[in-house]
């Protein structure tokens, strides 16, 4: 391994997860923190931490020149951005690379190519993967109305530099085109700094499923199989899992194969997943967008294959070939992911912060715990309200679903309240239970879960 | 002042610039110059105590021209103006005696980083001065030149005290407070985190 000594650009679960896949490879960590992260138990586990600025991320940990120089000053020859934050900022890979630090993930211009999701839905359709029916970039609301009307109602409006649902407006009505329209584009203004939207068709009963991809600096690309994270609420993802159910194996295959060709077309290189919405009615899946960074959700991946995503990623970015072939990799059981946030399920949602009093954490066979809470911790005000990724593993997507509800009845945190009884609620839910899963199903069951409580 | 400035001629300026080239290339840290009722100072960083303090020269010179020899592969954030010259955050902030920071329980400080006094320091009624920005130390306008500041120095607000160089971007650190010098705890050309303590200095 090339790499010997790495800065984490990031805070929370995901940099205790990369200080642990350095452990394994011999890394030393230099972790940059904020002042309100400075204690937290990712600075423990680090080699060195270094605080980088105020609580606030746009004066901490989305200061590339900051961590740019940290990495310099404390003789790091790589850099790793976690997920969030910088992870898909162009400038944080361009300025490693002019200061000849190792970026561990893809370059910036492949950042740059699929950032973009106009030009992203381009690129998809010239590597023969399928696209909803859509536009360019509408710069107007008449221009809008005209889109809409080809393509027909229902029409989603979306960012062009988009991600994570915000920008994103469903129009069900020509007379709502042009109050949609100003909503969305001030949003992706005020979200992203470009107020460019396009339009695609809206699937009612849909489903979101991902295939996780890795490329090596030689031109080889695999998948590492397939997702579902149809459970979603406000487009942010709730539950995944792998492999997705109720999928023939044809159209796995086809669904994977789309992804790798796709990465393949532009070289891509490290960790990287495809997005795809997949037509419940019509059975037909369509090219979303391309995350070029670790994801949140990777654990599901690796808990069936075993290949521990992160580690791997490193080995690319130290420019080794990639270890295994496409036919290496075997997927066997069924694993779930079920976020657990500091928010209030009965109250909207509502993140709290504070102290956390107890946390007597889950254990036992087919059991991990990806987190950077611990009794007494504070959880700041500052970041996102993800506390925990709880991922369980079962030979069969039934025993899996039983073991996360009995995980989550053994998770006790007292202090701040969390999203586990409405977790709890969905493990018991006879759609899930039975694979009918679908991005509407958290709407659709949440009057049930608060006469329930 | 005025009066004296506008007595000045364009030759006059030809030859105070040329003074203070000649200063630059030169170990002198300051010169001074009284020509009838008009005193000039011309000085790298902040005079030393004994000199008079009338003129509004000295420390001004030192800031811009400091970062032109410490980053010779980017000549061009010699000027202030430069967008990406990160002006100091208000002089420093507000200093506090002792440490009362925002959040709980900030004992940070992997083995490195503890914040070793470079003297026994009498907590008492002094003041510490912070770093504003994570980045590089720098105790001198360029090497091989003196210090800005050095134990004893009086200081006054907005005396400059420090380089902080984040990606060839050199920050001038004022001190912020006016008060004499009683500890620098950095070396020079050392990473210094946001929040370290970089000096304390007894207010006067």
């Amino acid at each position: 391994m090339t790499i010997r000594r790495v800065l984490i650009a990031n805070r929370g679960e995901i940099a205790v997860r990369i200080i642990r896949a350095c452990q394994m490879l011999g890394i030393e960590t230099v972790l940059v923190t904020s002042e309100a992260d400075r204690d937290a138990m990712p600075a423990q586990l680090a080699d060195r931490a270094v605080c980088i600025g105020p609580a606030r991320s746009t004066d901490s940990y989305l200061n590339y020149r900051a961590i740019v120089t940290a990495a310099k000053a404390t003789g790091c020859d790589a850099v790793h951005p976690g997920y969030g934050f910088l992870s898909e900022k162009p400038e944080l890979p361009d300025a490693c690379s002019s200061e000849g630090l190792i970026f561990v993930g893809p370059t910036g211009d492949h950042m740059r190519k699929m950032g973009n999701k106009i030009a992203a839905r381009k690129l998809a359709r010239e590597a023969g993967v399928p696209t909803l029916a859509g536009s360019e970039k509408v710069s107007s609301a008449t221009d809008a109305a005209e889109v809409a009307e080809r393509i027909g109602y229902p029409v989603m409006m979306k960012a062009a530099a988009g991600g994570g649902g915000r920008g994103m407006k469903v129009v069900h009505d020509p007379r709502k085109v042009s109050d949609a329209f100003a909503a969305a584009s001030a949003e992706a203004e005020s979200a992203f700094g470009d107020p460019t939207l396009y339009l695609e068709r809206f699937i009612a009963n849909a489903r979101h499923i991902e295939v996780q991809v890795l490329g090596d600096q030689f031109g080889n690309v695999i998948h590492i199989g397939e997702r579902d994270c149809s459970l979603q609420r406000r487009h942010q993802k709730v539950v995944e899992e792998a492999p997705a159910p109720g999928i023939t194996s044809a159209l796995r295959q086809e669904i994977c194969q789309a992804a790798v060709g796709l990465a393949h077309n532009i070289g891509y290189e490290n960790a990287g997943t495809c997005e795809f919405i997949f037509d419940e009615d019509t059975r037909n899946f369509y090219f979303l967008e391309m995350n070029t960074r670790i994801q949140v959700e990777h654990p599901v991946s690796e808990t069936i294959t075993g290949i521990d995503l992160v580690q791997e990623q490193f080995r690319i970015a130290a420019g080794e070939r990639l270890r295994f072939k496409q036919s290496d990799i075997g997927f066997r059981g069924h694993a779930i992911e079920c976020r657990i946030n500091a928010e209030i399920p009965e109250q909207g949602f509502r993140p709290n912060a504070g102290r956390i009093q107890t946390w007597v954490a889950p254990a036992g066979p087919g059991i991990r715990l990806d987190t950077h809470c611990h009794p007494g911790y504070i959880v700041p005000v500052f970041y996102d309200s993800m506390l925990a990724k709880l991922i369980v593993y079962g030979s069969t997507r039934g025993e899996a679903i039983e073991r996360m509800r009995r995980a989550l009845e053994l998770f006790a945190i007292t202090g701040i309240g969390t999203t586990i009884p409405f977790l709890h609620f969905m493990m018991g839910r006879a759609e899930f239970i039975s694979g009918q899963v679908s991005t509407h199903l958290i709407d659709d069951v949440m009057p049930d879960f608060l006469s329930e409580i | 002042m005025s009066d004296g400035l506008s007595s000045l001629k364009e030759e006059d300026v030809q030859r105070l610039a040329r003074l203070i080239e000649s200063l630059e290339s030169s170990t002198f840290d300051y010169l001074q110059l009284q020509v009838g009722d008009l005193k000039v100072t011309i000085g790298k960083g902040a005079l030393p105590a004994s000199a008079p303090s009338f003129a509004a020269t000295a420390p001004a010179s030192a800031a811009p021209s400091a970062p032109a020899a410490a980053a010779p592969s980017a000549p061009a954030l010699a000027a202030p103006a430069a967008p990406t010259f990160v002006a100091p955050p208000s002089p420093l902030g507000n200093p506090s005696v002792g440490a009362a920071p925002a959040t709980p329980a900030p004992s940070l400080a992997p083995p490195e980083f503890a914040r070793r006094p470079t003297k026994a320091s009498d907590d008492a009624g002094t003041i510490e001065i912070k770093s504003q920005i994570m980045g590089m130390f720098y105790s001198q306008p360029e090497p091989g030149s003196p210090p800005f500041v050095s134990i004893g120095t009086e200081v006054k607000e907005d005396t400059t005290v420090c380089l902080i160089e984040v990606m060839k971007t050199f920050n001038a650190m004022t001190a912020g407070v006016k008060g004499v010098i009683t500890e620098i705890c950095v070396k020079n050309a050392q990473l210094v985190e946001y929040g370290q303590v970089l000096f304390r200095i007894r207010p006067s």
